[in-house]
């Protein structure tokens, strides 16, 4: 089964775990905001984007951003609502989000 | 073996003389405008803004720019020049255009984007939502995700808010492109929209705002409805019952996998819950568009807009009960208020302000002029796009509907130039689409965009003498934040400060031209501000800088007399004292 999983939606799902955890201890200034970029936004947007069937490469890069922007607001937005908001909440439930959605396309790829 | 010959050809014809020439070219012309705009001294004091001080160079820059595009546009038989030297290009002019004032300060221009700092700080502290605040609060949406990505990433809030514009310039064009595919194949024209949109680009609503996020996000809405989501019409019929029926029944999806299509409807649904949460505006757009894309038989999901319907309807009476309760959304409105409000009000003040105003005016004209010529042009060939054109004119169905501050045509505006530019390309470029422009025609395309060039940067940047902030304003600003307590009242002359990023519900804040509205000579308006100010338990701070006090000026509210008469009237009474003050600012405490 594992070896069934696409080399990227791996590489995707270990940086997701990877990069939450770096973001949540710190680096430094340049390269926590990088690491917060991608772990909130550019990382659940490719995880997400890949689940949709979209072939044309610049509509799929701009599903990435879109949809990355979009979960993080959503995901902010219903943490704010419901009192339970911190960056690091963010974090964890956007890197969940990159996995699930890692997983959810190893199945596809496991049927297809 | 065929390998390595091709190798070398390839590159040969992807790398021509010419594309490295005019990739030299915005190279050239960035590093003429970014030191011209350098050189610009604070404050800006003239009435036109910023391109009454802006050098030469920056001039020579942008017409060597324009002119690198028309001959990378131009190309030859094969087509334009490649993509990456059209695409550097195109950075080049968002940073020349929409960059411009980050190379002149290192201080966000216009109150706005600190104000929006702040809410997002303020959401931060409270750590919840709410919405009793203010209108903010009952779309808090973009200020969530602000919030989060500050926090997490640790980026110093101003510098964000400094290069918000060149970003979300960035983002639009991004989903522009993307767009454009979908309605023409011509790759000039593909090029050529991206740069009459970021030419015509007036608007100046790219800094940090919900309404930059939720353009962002209608722009790749349409994106998915012109493409996963569109459907082919059969041949129109006419409008009888039975011809109408038939013509939507032909239909036919534009993808025919249902399974794409569905994915392609929970992306659109996840998108426009996002859009609703973060602006009040951009839904109604939304709402409105994909209505008029509907009945015009091109959106498959025919109940699409229905579903847009709902999702508002359901953040509105819930989420944003709080502030609609108090603000009926259709309480002010029709054709003549709007017009009032966003046209007759806004061409007053002085002489300059007033060309500036009209330069936007014409310039919004021109476009539309060149629109209308090329939708005639295409009708008359049998390839007018409905869609283009029911995307360029359904925006301006709100215009009457809501005041909105006096900013409704700002905003229709913005929705519209996308599909307008790209209407417009049809008057610039040569009928057949494979055609390459003759050197007339590039030449007038030059002309053209020049023209453009030059009234984008007046239009855009005419509001510098009081929305570009010097540091001495910014100090003064953080000593009255300092100096006033908790529950103070805080007066600046104008909206035009750069305040409110800390401490948003510390303070009660308010402006003395909203105080004295429709007066603010010495003996009506002192003793108002003066009385509100010691009615305050807490006292107040009364901030006055150079920005605000042009702002008032500049806008024809006030002259520079009466308003240092005011000053004088109000530091003879008793209980006001001056606690900070430098070249541009003055700050003053009012005990209770």
């Amino acid at each position: 089964m594992i070896t069934a999983i696409n080399r990227p939606t791996a590489v995707l799902g270990v940086a997701a775990v990877v990069l939450s955890l770096v973001t949540l201890i710190g680096l430094p200034t340049p390269l926590q905001a990088v690491a917060a970029i991608a772990v909130l936004i550019l990382l659940p947007g490719q995880a997400l984007a890949r689940l949709t069937p979209v072939t044309d490469f610049a509509l799929s890069a701009l599903l990435v951003l879109a949809l990355g922007l979009a979960a993080l607001t959503a995901v902010s937005t219903a943490m704010f609502y419901l009192a339970v908001w911190s960056w690091q909440a963010c974090v964890v439930a956007m890197g969940v989000i990159t996995i699930l959605a890692c997983v959810a396309r190893a199945r596809q790829e496991a049927v297809s | 073996m065929t390998t390595t010959i091709d190798a070398p050809s390839r590159i040969q014809a992807r790398w021509k003389p010419r594309d490295v020439w005019c990739a030299l070219a915005g190279v050239v012309s960035l590093v003429l405008t970014v030191w011209a705009a350098s050189t610009v001294a604070l404050p800006v004091n003239s009435d036109l803004g910023l391109v009454a001080v802006l050098p030469y160079p920056f001039w020579v820059g942008l017409l060597v720019l324009n002119v690198a595009f028309v001959v990378a546009l131009r190309g030859d038989a094969a087509g334009p020049a490649s993509r990456p030297v059209m695409l550097w290009l195109v950075v080049v002019l968002v940073l020349v255009l929409f960059g411009t004032a980050s190379f002149v300060t290192d201080v966000p221009r216009g109150e706005v984007a600190f104000r929006h700092l702040g809410i997002a700080d303020a959401l931060t502290r409270t750590e919840g939502v709410n919405p009793d605040i203010d209108a903010y609060f009952n779309w808090p949406g973009f200020f969530a995700l602000l919030a989060t990505v500050l926090k997490a990433t640790g980026l110093d809030p101003v510098t964000v808010a400094l290069w918000a514009p060149v970003i979300n310039m960035g983002l639009w064009l991004a989903a522009l492109s993307v767009l454009t595919g979908y309605l023409t194949r011509d790759a000039r024209r593909r090029w050529l929209v991206l740069w009459i949109f970021c030419l015509g680009n007036w608007q100046d609503q790219d800094y940090l705002s919900p309404q930059a996020f939720g353009f962002f996000l209608y722009l790749v809405v349409i994106a998915l409805v012109l493409g996963p989501l569109a459907a082919r019409t059969p041949r129109f019929l006419g409008f009888g019952r039975a011809d109408l029926v038939e013509w939507w029944r032909g239909r036919s999806p534009a993808e025919h996998r249902p399974g794409h299509r569905v994915i392609a409807l929970a992306v659109t649904l996840l998108l426009i819950t996002v859009i609703c949460a973060s602006h009040q505006l951009t839904p109604f757009l939304l709402l409105i568009t994909v209505t008029a894309l509907t009945l015009s038989g091109r959106v498959w999901p025919s109940r699409l807009p229905l579903i847009i319907g709902v999702v508002l309807a359901l953040w509105l009476v819930y989420p944003a009960s709080a502030y609609l309760a108090g603000n009926p959304p259709l309480a002010e409105g029709g054709l003549l208020a709007a017009i009032d409000a966003n046209v007759v009000d806004r061409v007053s003040g002085t002489a300059g302000h007033v060309l500036v105003v009209q330069i936007r005016v014409l310039l919004t004209l021109v476009l539309w002029a060149l629109a209308t010529a090329g939708a005639v042009r295409d009708w008359r060939r049998g390839r007018l796009d409905i869609r283009v054109v029911l995307l360029a004119i359904t925006p301006l169905l709100l215009f009457p509907v809501q005041l909105y501050g006096g900013e409704m045509l700002i905003r229709v505006s913005l929705f519209a130039l996308p599909f307008i530019a790209l209407q417009a390309c049809s008057a610039l470029l040569p009928a057949d689409d494979s055609t390459r422009p003759s050197a007339r025609a590039a030449g007038g395309l030059v002309l053209t965009c020049l023209l453009l060039a030059g009234m984008t940067v007046t239009g855009r940047f005419g509001n510098a003498q009081y929305d570009v902030f010097t540091d001495n304003e910014i100090a003064a600003v953080a000593a009255a934040q300092r100096l006033a307590p908790p529950g103070s009242m805080m007066i600046s002359a104008s909206t035009p400060t750069p305040w409110r990023s800390e401490a948003y519900l510390e303070h009660r804040y308010r402006t003395i031209d909203f105080m004295c509205k429709s007066d603010l000579s010495t003996p009506t308006c002192g003793p108002l501000v003066y009385e509100n100010a010691r009615d305050n338990a807490a006292g107040a701070v009364v901030l006055l800088t150079r920005s605000s006090e042009a702002s008032l000026v500049v806008r024809g509210v006030s002259n520079e007399g009466n308003f240092d008469e005011l000053e004088a009237w109000l530091t003879a009474q008793e209980g006001v004292e001056l606690v900070f003050s430098n070249v541009d600012a003055r700050v003053y405490r009012v005990t209770p």
